[in-house]
């Protein structure tokens, strides 16, 4: 289940441990993994709502079980939220990489990523799974190492006193994180018109989500817990780009220092993964709201990330404006929609049996 | 696991490719003409005819045409004249000869021979006497005899020239197919073994045979072959590269989608995977589909050594490639963008060694690598005393002297050096031709954008690979889609033969026996 | 169909080489550059400025390159290090390339107002990094960082090599810039900064040859100096700066020796070999108060004063008693570092930090008046010594 894997992970890694700790502290690195487990009974639910619709994406269900005005609608609203996150992922992987290359214009980095994204979108879903499943490897691999390097600037006895400010500050912490696998299921909404459906099947999606959640709900808490150790809660804090940071201070026997331009090519990958699964997704949606496909569509697409990419120069802005569409937009939509969706068609099964 | 539907191989439909033909006159599929073939052929003076007389019921008017150089003349002197003008006199079978008979009595009981067989057309007779054969023609009878007795100069079995090993059988292909045909049958000593014979060409009338392993091989492959191999339709087939070019699924990539080998053991090894040789007349290089990239990054030799010894020398191959595609533009990269992570001893070091040389660093790569390629071709095409002496002439003595008068930094040097010496490690010289290509926009991204070109460069070119299928198999495989076992067993590391318990896992063949099932 | 997607797919195509013909945005070649090693804070001469002295590597040219030896000192008086890299890059031909720096030299007097101001540059600036070191100067850190010193080499690099090699003696704290924000973030905890003084022929029993010139021509690194956030406040010596290092944990070599301590009897000296310190809070009847535990291993390297041959059993005992003659050693050093600490009033021990991973409900309660509590927080020291080997011979020289 890479490509799930790797979806899910996207950039979550950069951000994560700076927002973790402004809502949870010391203790945010003991959130993570539940705030990403929150995800599993969500694509739990996609899966079983498969189960009974065959083949169909989660838009083309909804318009069946909800009727088709208000399936067009919630259709409308997938497209728009996705190709919006989509855009202001692209900005922030612009962002990212202008701290270290600064004098690089940014409609450079723009230009590069969407190369990769339209290249991957005009290829196919199967190409897409491809090349996650080969650069996902890469992508842990380098976290590993970023993490594993960091290990010797190490302070003490900074995870310590654990818990000491009580369970409430975790609550907030989990309710941070939750959003990030939110889009993960948007994105299991919307491949699942191509996910193979026989019972066997289902039990290996199901355990593939499982796995997808904690590899990367691991990884995701490691890349906390050494920043928290390595800089304290309040650097922590502090630092936007902790992960480019704990780059840039990994010294490798005293010669080799500051490879975080290395790992900022492996962070390209993860990010190019996102936001091309974001742009599947609006060209789904599309598909099934409108019946348009074609080459044509996927460039407009990509002409719209550009757009709101630009919209979003200032960096600080930018990044409060994901953390927004996370919290407020995303996270609403699934959390509803799904649970909705699956409760009715249980509903529906019932009728039908009886 | 591949939560999406399996869609693996797919053989995908082929346009025509169109090439230039002239056209000719004859029909060859006239009946046979003793007379049309003496007009057609006595302008050449290399081609003989030989006539003679048989006196049996009837006057039997004989004629035996074959072309001098191609045939074997002892074999056509002993067993077909000796026969036919001094056995046979006296004999009480030649008062019963007449014209109806005479070519069933031949091939009967006069003429030993092991390939004596009847022919009616005239395509087939002229067919026959170009290819090496002797025809004997009866009176003004519309059949003929083929006699078989090719016997032409040629290299006989040498030691095969683009690969070496150091530890292994050096016999190599030859340009005779039948020699070929022969070297690979005593590998495989199984009568599975299938060899399908065609002509391609309109004027060459090149000899094909496609060669695979009954129950090894899926059948769906097999299909594709021979459909691609029918669409061709051109006037030359003078070697593997025009097949390699018609057949291939995606001609505009640099990467070598069919695997080509001098070496039969190589075929041998090849086919027993499940895969399909072609072996062309004329050339001792054999094609084999498909093809994946890790197998142009593995030499037969890793069988005929010990594990662990393979797999260090799969090690260092693998490193060798990434090291000629990337070292020149990684250099570029962190001298012109990144000097962060350069040791600062090491800065002051490359910037005293690029004090006062006037080019940009990118430029100077660029210069190197230009040069080193021009180098590479010269050395290809120099007759072999003068060849050697240019390699070092040309590295040593011009690249010092270079760096002498600052026109490279030292340190480029031993980049470019490096970068040379690498693509060496690569054992198929098609995949390092591929690499040269590439290595030039990798060299520009990286003067350009630094690690974030060369970043964008790498995923560019896995999603391509990652597109390209060779006969319907994915190229990469099996790191996409991963196949762990063929993976692990046969990729990056070779396990002992006493692990690899279960045929390759590539290509889904069906067999359940000796090797097990290899399904994914 | 496949004429269309071949026009579009060259149309991309030139659009991709077009990012290579509108130039090169970030690149800078090599010979560009101008590696900064060294900086250096102190106070301006008109008020609100700083005087900053920034130490440049110059390469050398030529075919046999070899780290360079040369080297390029400014001190240029401006409001903050943006303005300075102007009116340097104004000077020098080249570019001057921040991401070699490796020492900040901080000097007396801005130490004393408080340097953060003028180091926040160096932890937002992007090719910075927080693995620099950061010495606090005695006197100004000019002075320090022209210094002609006898080797030739850059005195920032230097430095660098000092701090680095400085693990085998384990006599003062290496503070690089992160560790100093990160403890800059406890706020209970003080921060400390290595000292570096110049050392004149004749200073402390030092003499070396100098070319007749009156300048220091050599640099030492003892001591330590307490901040108060960003604030110099006093300066540790250099067995108070032992003591801290025994209690934080850092040693990993050190020499040590008994003389002194023991009158009448012989002293040894040694290597400690690997030390660990332990801590634990107390709970005696209500008061909370923190437990040191030092254990250390010793390997003895010299015996001076033994007057005759020992058997094997006085050779044990002699040992046995050297084992309490360096744990007194420790233990004084330990104790002149606490008792600073309370006369400061400032926790560079970090035992507030400990007190805090431990028990916090209790430091909830008293974090709010750490620095007084300090003064008479219970803390007690324990020490042991074990006597590893005692080198190639087990007893000493002497003829009788």
């Amino acid at each position: 289940m890479t490509l799930g894997s790797a979806v899910l992970m996207g950039g979550t890694f950069v951000l994560i441990a700076s927002g973790v700790t402004v809502a949870s502290g010391r203790d945010g690195w003991m959130t993570v993994l539940p705030g990403f487990a929150v995800g599993i009974p969500y694509g739990l639910m996609v899966l079983s709502v498969l189960l009974q619709y065959p083949n169909k994406n989660l838009l083309q269900i909804s318009e069946i079980l909800f009727g088709k005005w208000i399936g067009k609608i919630i259709g409308m609203i997938y497209i728009l939220i996705t190709g919006y996150y989509g855009g202001l992922l692209v900005a922030m992987l612009g962002n990212m990489y202008r701290t270290i290359m600064p004098l690089t214009p940014l409609w450079v980095f723009y230009l590069g990523e969407l190369l990769l994204v339209l290249y991957l979108l005009g290829s196919g879903i199967e190409v897409f799974a491809r090349f996650s499943e080969v650069v996902f490897p890469v992508i842990v691999i380098a976290l590993a190492l970023n993490i594993v390097l960091a290990i010797p600037q190490i302070e003490q006895g900074e995870l310590l006193p654990i818990l000491s400010e009580g369970i409430t500050p975790l609550f907030f912490g989990v309710l941070k994180v939750m959003p990030f696998p939110m889009i993960y299921i948007l994105f299991l909404a919307g491949i699942s018109s191509f996910l193979p459906t026989s019972k066997q099947d289902l039990g290996q999606l199901k355990t593939g989500v499982w796995r997808a959640v904690f590899l990367v709900g691991i990884l995701n808490m490691m890349v906390v817990l050494i920043q928290i150790l390595v800089f304290g809660p309040r650097e922590t804090i502090r630092l936007g780009n902790g992960i480019l940071v704990l780059g840039k201070s990994i010294e490798i026997s005293r010669t080799v220092s500051g490879i975080e331009s290395l790992f900022m090519g492996v962070w390209l990958g993860a990010m190019v993964i996102k936001i091309t699964a974001c742009s599947f997704m609006v060209s789904w949606g599309i598909e099934t709201v409108f019946n348009l496909k074609g080459l044509k569509w996927n460039l407009i697409v990509g002409a719209v990330f550009l757009g709101i990419a630009f919209g979003f120069t200032r960096g600080p802005y930018m990044l409060k404006e994901v953390s927004l569409v996370e919290g407020y937009l995303m996270f609403p939509l699934t959390s509803v929609w799904i649970p909705i969706l699956w409760g009715v068609s249980r509903w529906k099964k019932g009728a039908g049996n009886q | 696991m591949n939560m999406i539907k399996d869609l693996t191989i797919r053989p995908k439909v082929k346009q025509i490719r169109k090439s230039p033909q002239y056209s000719f006159e004859e029909d060859l599929n006239k009946p046979l003409s003793r007379q049309m073939v003496k007009e057609i052929l006595s302008t050449s003076t290399d081609v003989v005819f030989r006539e003679f007389f048989l006196q049996g019921k009837e006057r039997i008017s004989c004629m035996l045409a074959a072309i001098d150089g191609m045939v074997d003349k002892n074999q056509l002197d002993q067993f077909i004249l000796k026969p036919l003008m001094v056995d046979l006199a006296g004999h009480p079978e030649m008062a019963q000869l007449t014209i109806a008979n005479v070519l069933d009595k031949t091939i009967q009981s006069i003429l030993p021979g092991l390939e004596l067989k009847k022919i009616s057309k005239m395509g087939e007779a002229l067919d026959a006497i170009l290819s090496g054969d002797a025809v004997i023609f009866f009176g003004e009878s519309i059949e003929a005899l083929v006699f078989g007795a090719r016997g032409w100069a040629n290299r006989g079995v040498a030691e095969p020239i683009t690969e070496s090993i150091v530890k292994g059988p050096r016999e190599g292909f030859s340009e005779t197919l039948r020699i070929n045909t022969s070297l690979l049958r005593r590998k495989i000593k199984h009568p599975s073994l299938r060899m399908i014979s065609l002509k391609l060409g309109n004027l060459t009338n090149t000899d094909i045979v496609v060669t695979y392993i009954e129950k090894v091989a899926r059948p769906d492959i097999v299909a594709e072959v021979f459909r691609r191999l029918g669409t061709i339709k051109m006037d030359s087939m003078l070697g593997n590269g025009y097949i390699e070019e018609m057949i291939e699924d995606n001609p505009y990539s640099p990467f070598p989608q069919i695997a080509f080998t001098e070496r039969p053991d190589v075929l041998a090894g090849k086919l027993l995977e499940g895969k399909v040789g072609i072996i062309v007349d004329g050339t001792p290089i054999v094609l084999s589909v498909p093809a994946t990239l890790t197998q142009f990054l593995n030499v037969n030799e890793d069988y005929y050594q010990r594990a662990m010894v393979a797999i260090l020398g799969r090690f260092i191959r693998y490193l060798g490639f990434f090291l000629a595609l990337l070292a020149p533009s990684i250099y570029i990269a962190v001298t012109t963008v990144h000097q962060e992570i350069i040791p600062t001893d090491l800065l002051m070091s490359i910037s005293a060694g690029q004090q006062g040389v006037p080019f940009p660093a990118l430029l100077e790569a660029l210069i190197m690598t230009i040069v080193l390629e021009i180098l590479q071709e010269a050395g290809l095409r120099l007759p072999k005393p003068i060849g050697s002496t240019i390699g070092i002439v040309g590295a040593l003595v011009i690249g010092d002297a270079a760096v002498k008068a600052s026109l490279v930094s030292p340190l480029m040097v031993i980049v470019i050096g490096l970068t040379a010496i690498a693509s060496y490690a690569i054992p198929t010289f098609d995949l390092g031709l591929a690499v040269r290509i590439i290595r030039f926009p990798f060299m520009l991204l990286a003067g350009s954008l630094g690690f974030f070109g060369i970043s964008v460069g790498l995923y560019m070119l896995t999603i391509h690979l990652l597109t390209l299928r060779s006969f319907g198999v994915p190229y990469l495989s099996p790191i996409a889609p991963l196949r762990i076992r063929a993976l692990l067993q046969d990729t990056f590391v070779r396990a002992p033969w006493w692990a690899l318990k279960r045929r390759p896992q590539l290509l889904d063949v069906e067999e359940p026996q000796s090797g097990g099932k290899g399904k994914g | 169909m496949k004429r269309k997607r071949r026009k579009t797919v060259l149309v991309l195509i030139l659009i991709a080489c077009s990012l290579f013909l509108t130039g090169c945005w970030g690149t800078r070649e090599v010979e560009e550059l101008e590696p900064l090693i060294g900086l250096g804070f102190d106070l301006g001469q008109k008020p609100g400025t700083y005087l900053i002295t920034e130490q440049f590597a110059k390469p050398t040219k030529g075919e046999t390159s070899t780290s360079a030896e040369i080297h390029r000192t400014f001190s240029i008086e401006a409001s903050s290090l943006r303005e300075a890299y102007e009116k340097t890059s104004k000077i020098i031909s080249h570019v001057p390339f921040m991401g070699s720096l490796k020492v900040i030299v901080i000097g007396e007097d801005v130490a004393k107002v408080g340097f953060l101001d003028v180091a926040d540059f160096l932890q937002r600036y992007s090719e910075f990094r927080r693995s620099m070191y950061l010495v606090l100067a005695k006197g100004k850190a000019q002075s320090i960082l022209n210094v002609k010193m006898r080797t030739g080499t850059i005195v920032a690099m230097y430095i660098k090599d000092n701090i680095e090699t400085g693990k085998t003696i384990s006599t003062y704290p290496t503070v690089r810039l992160g560790h100093y924000l990160t403890v800059l973030g406890r706020k209970s905890t003080a921060p400390i900064m290595p000292v570096i003084e110049m050392v004149k022929s004749g200073d402390e029993g030092i003499e070396y040859e100098t070319d007749g010139k009156e300048e220091a021509q050599e640099l030492r690194i003892q001591g330590a100096g307490v901040f108060r956030g960003d604030q110099l406040i006093d300066f540790l010596n250099d067995e108070e700066t032992k003591g801290y290092m025994w209690l934080e944990n850092q040693v990993l070599q050190r020499p040590m020796s008994t003389v002194g301590t023991r009158k009448g009897e012989p002293n040894f000296t040694g290597q400690v070999l690997n030390s660990k310190t332990r801590y634990k809070v107390s709970d005696k009847d209500g008061t909370i108060g923190l437990q040191y535990q030092i254990k250390a291993s010793i390997e003895i390297d010299e015996v001076q004063g033994l007057k005759e041959q020992l058997s094997e059993t006085e050779w044990v005992d002699l040992m046995k008693g050297a084992e309490k003659s360096f744990a007194k050693v420790i233990q004084k050093e330990c104790e002149l570092s606490i008792q600073k600490e309370r006369r400061l009033g400032l926790d560079f021990l970090g035992i507030g930090r400990h007190i805090e991973e431990r028990n916090s409900a209790y430091w909830k309660t008293v974090k709010d008046q750490w620095e007084q509590k300090i003064a008479d927080f219970p803390v007690s020291v324990n020490v042991e010594v074990t006597i590893h080997h005692s080198g190639m011979s087990n007893s000493s020289a002497t003829v009788n």
